[in-house]
């Protein structure tokens, strides 16, 4: 197994880039090869992910998530198997580091898509990502639980609306 | 037009070897040949290739989810499911010359598949009491007669109003709202005789009655425990995810009594490994459990676990789970370790080893998915049964992370969107508080009757108006004797059907067939096009939209019918609004989104390609139980043991069959051929008990209330089942279930253990 790691210096505090990243169906705004994510539900998103012709769809499932600490996570794809951690340690109150480590388990894609390429690929992304942040400077109210082992833990005690009688 | 097979011949029986695998292009072309032989190449192009699509028809047949919307194959459905929309979609009618030729009587001698055979209902008819002929009758009369029969009863309890789960959404919130206008909780449905007990076990335990696991789940879970179900025939698009499973590195386990072919290996139709190829293998393992046997295998099971733990602490329990999110541990844990392994082995008759080598499956797996359906559900056990289930997934953490969960896959189409819409005799206040501060009357408190109890109703005289929104009662419904007397004394009963079945000729005085639209067929109301919605058995809420011209212009749909007959019954001053809701469906879905929790702009996001999810709140992390945690529970009951010179019988489908109506008489898996009345028994059983492979018998059934059941005529077929146990096609052996053998907290029929023995005739 194959580990990337990529880190850029982010100037905002540890919050906003935290918070700009759990946003994750915003990410085709500023991720050239990032070109549709969806959140099916809190610990599962949906990725269509591009690299000029080649294109890849997959699910990744997040393990582990702690606000204004760090997000782990594994994806479903047999072909494309790999899993990750982005991790946010706070320089001073105004600038984060951003460190992204990904292991690859499986990679079988075209030829083109080499280990270096995708290092090369992770750390433009994480460019777009400096450059989009700093540019906005907020990224508003997003979800603060955690996710331990694939499990929620909310904040608050605000269970989802839904019918909750006996189902037969 | 096929050979009516009366119910008390047997057919000529052949026999062929056991499939060990399913689907592939044998079941492209069964469905195929039953669909052009049903109606048209145009009409079968129609609902196959518009069947689970995103703007098309909704499958009828079962309640397994579909794909994401751009995920869905071209022919994104079964065999059964094709052969189930093209029996709806057939050009056979059934017209008022039939019933001039045809007597209540003479119909009443026929099998529920030569009625099915005869085509779709045309216009509504009328058994007047004491006529032994049905008649045509205008709606008017005809509703207008259910109407003022309702309005003469001394009580509104004196009516009940069963659902069947291919009612719509709409319909369903519909019928309840009418029956609580008119002032009665009499709703029993099709539930209660097929999940109710996995409701009760997951409500009690995790707060949610509904299945816990998506489609996404499924495929990449670590290991999938199928138990007590066949996939292969009751909902084999379930085998195109296990698929999945497998080819993601999965590992499926199956625990049932019969090898089902389905369990075995899938040959996918849509995959060239599936039509030249040997297809993908299902099941890793095979644990061939006695019946009912399986509440003591997961005991056992988590008494291993427990050791597992003992010897290696901190490796094998997920105590972050069970201390932050659980109760009842200790107690559990105490209960368990006491657990037997000689009563274990007697009533799983599994091998130690075998249970161990689950153990170890067990060990192995991050993420685990246990499936289930009616080889669970119909024990008198079964809520124990479930409920064991449950604290075995809670012991590794299996509840509430991708990948894990409990998954009832319940059976038909839009059983579990009915409950949600009310359909259900014990609705909580809030439901019945919301009601009446939308539509200003006050809906009855007091409890009414589930299936069981509606039909003692019938019999002991305290119901005397049925009337089934769908389905067929009375084939469905266990203890067939008993059932049809109930029947029989009730002074009125209506049935709004597609086709004609065996509950429109067991009739009470008087009896009403309203026929009406079927899912296929479009919709088109004062107010345009219309669409319903259903919700899927891991709740999806999405739309479905007719395709077919209507078999007939007389048909209303589901919703007509309901609106004029609450305008009928209600009267002038009703407060709730049934023109309007009979023109325009989106205004009951309006209603629907301010009364049911989580359907809020309901209109607007069922819209959306594929609907919406109802969150569940397991996977949110709550559990809605009194104490907010998930609740680990302490479980007693018997398997089932026959005294000697017994079995115990499982009533069970075969596969060409769709719930009570039978396709043909073959059941191509098991290798049976031509007759349906037989009676599946272990070879060494036939062998001690002084019998042979094709000997005709009586079976008769054992109960304590001293009533002799006897389904007469049934051939014995030495097969595959564990010793002590059998297997018999239902309806036909619904007459050996004594309506109250059943789970006692969720009051669903035992229809899988039965005490029988065999009289040769």
């Amino acid at each position: 197994m194959r580990t990337l790691e990529v880190t850029a210096e982010v100037a905002v505090p540890i919050r906003t880039a935290y918070d700009q990243w759990t946003r994750f169906e915003s990410f085709p705004r500023f991720m050239s090869t990032v070109r549709e994510v969806e959140q099916v539900r809190p610990a599962v998103t949906r990725w269509l992910i591009g690299l000029g012709p080649v294109t890849r769809e997959f699910h990744a499932e997040i393990l582990e998530q702690e606000p204004d600490s760090h997000i782990s996570w594994r994806s479903w794809d047999r072909r494309l198997r790999h899993a990750g951690t982005v991790s946010f340690t706070p320089v001073d109150p105004q600038r984060t580091l951003v460190t992204i480590a990904v292991r690859c388990a499986t990679w079988t894609g075209p030829g083109v898509v080499t280990l270096p390429l995708v290092r090369r690929t992770l750390a433009a992304e994480l460019e777009h990502f400096r450059v989009f942040i700093e540019g906005v400077g907020d990224a508003g109210e997003t979800w603060r639980g955690t996710i331990h082992d694939g499990r929620l833990k909310h904040l608050k005690n605000q269970p989802p609306t839904v019918p909750g009688w006996q189902h037969g | 037009m096929r050979t009516p097979s009366h119910e008390e011949t047997p057919g000529e029986l052949t026999r062929t070897e056991p499939k060990d695998w399913a689907a592939g292009v044998p079941a492209v072309r069964k469905a195929l040949e039953y669909s052009l032989s049903e109606t048209t190449p145009r009409r079968t192009a129609l609902t196959l290739l518009t069947m689970n699509q995103v703007t098309g028809i909704d499958c009828p047949g079962c309640a397994w989810p579909d794909p994401a919307p751009g995920k869905r194959h071209v022919n994104e459905y079964c065999e059964n499911g094709a052969k189930h929309i093209n029996d709806e979609a057939t050009s056979k009618r059934v017209t008022r010359e039939f019933f001039a030729q045809h007597s209540v009587s003479d119909l009443a001698q026929r099998s529920d598949q030569w009625l099915n055979d005869q085509g779709r209902l045309t216009e509504p008819m009328l058994k007047r009491a004491g006529s032994d002929h049905y008649e045509p009758v205008a709606w008017r009369e005809a509703i207008g007669l259910l109407a003022d029969e309702l309005r003469s009863l001394d009580s509104p309890d004196e009516a009940t109003f069963y659902t069947s789960g291919r009612v719509s959404n709409e319909a369903a919130f519909l019928l309840q709202l009418f029956a609580r206008a008119y002032g009665t909780n009499n709703l029993p449905d099709c539930s209660n005789m097929c999940h109710e007990s996995s409701g009760a076990a997951l409500h009690e335990t995790l707060g949610t009655g509904k299945g816990t696991v998506t489609l996404l789940d499924l495929q990449h879970a670590d290991l999938v425990l199928l138990v007590g179900q066949n996939p292969g025939s009751n909902h084999p698009r379930q085998l195109s995810a296990l698929e999945e499973t497998k080819l993601n590195g999965g590992r499926i386990v199956a625990i049932n009594p019969l090898p089902e072919a389905g369990l075995k290996r899938f040959k996918n139709p849509q995959k060239p490994r599936g039509v030249v190829g040997r297809g993908v293998d299902i099941a890793d393992r095979f644990l061939q459990v006695r019946i009912g046997g399986d509440l003591a295998l997961f005991r056992a099971l988590n008494r291993l676990l427990l050791e597992a733990e003992d010897a290696a602490p901190g490796t094998v329990l997920d105590r972050d789970f069970i201390d932050t999110s659980t109760s009842g541990f200790e107690a559990f844990s105490d209960h368990v370790r006491s657990t037997d392994w000689d009563q274990v082995l007697t009533d799983t008759g599994l091998t130690r080893a075998e249970i161990e080598g689950l153990r170890d499956e067990v060990l192995a797996s991050d993420r685990v998915v246990v499936c289930w359906a009616m080889g669970l559900t119909q024990h008198r056990h079964a809520v124990p049964t479930i409920r064991e289930i449950v604290n075995f997934l809670m012991l590794r953490g299996n509840l509430g992370k991708p990948g894990s969960g409990a998954c009832p896959v319940r059976g038909h189409s839009n059983v579990q969107g009915d409950r949600t819409m009310g359909i259900w005799e014990k609705m909580p206040d809030g439901f019945l508080d919301a009601i009446q501060q939308e539509f200003g009357f006050d809906p009855p408190r007091h409890h009414g009757v589930d299936a069981v109890k509606a039909i003692h109703a019938m019999h002991d005289g305290d119901v005397k108006v049925f009337l089934g929104m769908a389905g067929n009662f009375v084939s469905a419904a266990p203890d067939t004797a008993y059932t049809e007397e109930a029947m029989r004394r009730c002074r009125l009963t209506a049935h709004v059907s597609t086709k004609l079945n065996r509950s429109h000729v067991v009739t009470g005085e008087a009896a009403l067939i309203l026929p009406t639209l079927g899912r296929t067929e479009v919709d088109v109301q004062d107010g345009g096009p219309q669409f319903v919605t259903v919700e899927n058995s891991m709740s999806v809420v999405h739309q479905s939209r007719g395709k077919l011209e209507p078999s007939s212009r007389l048909l209303l749909s589901e919703v007509a019918i309901l609106c004029r007959l609450a305008r009928a019954t209600l009267g002038p001053d009703t407060t709730v609004p049934w023109d309007t809701f009979e023109a325009d469906y989106g205004a009951i879905r309006d209603r629907i989104s301010r009364i049911v929790p989580g359907f809020g702009d309901f209109n607007a996001r069922v819209a959306e390609p594929g609907g919406f999810a109802l969150p569940n709140p397991v996977n949110e992390g709550f559990f809605l139980t009194e104490t907010g945690t998930a609740q680990f529970s302490v479980n007693t009951g018997e398997a089932p043991h026959a005294p000697p010179g017994h079995l115990v019988l499982q009533t069970l489908r075969s596969h060409d069959q769709w719930n009570t109506i039978p396709y043909t008489d073959d059941d191509r898996y098991r290798g049976i051929h031509g007759s349906r009345r037989i009676v599946m028994v272990n070879a060494d059983d036939l062998t001690e008990l002084g019998l042979a492979e094709g000997d005709l018998v009586d079976v008769v059934s054992v109960w304590g209330d001293g009533v002799e059941r006897r389904a007469p005529g049934f051939r014995l077929v030495p097969y595959p089942t564990p010793r002590g146990c059998a297997a018999a096609y239902y309806p036909e052996t619904n007459v050996l279930v004594p309506l109250d053998h059943v789970d006692e907290t969720s009051g669903q029929p035992a229809s899988k253990s039965i005490t029988v023995r065999f009289e040769r005739v």
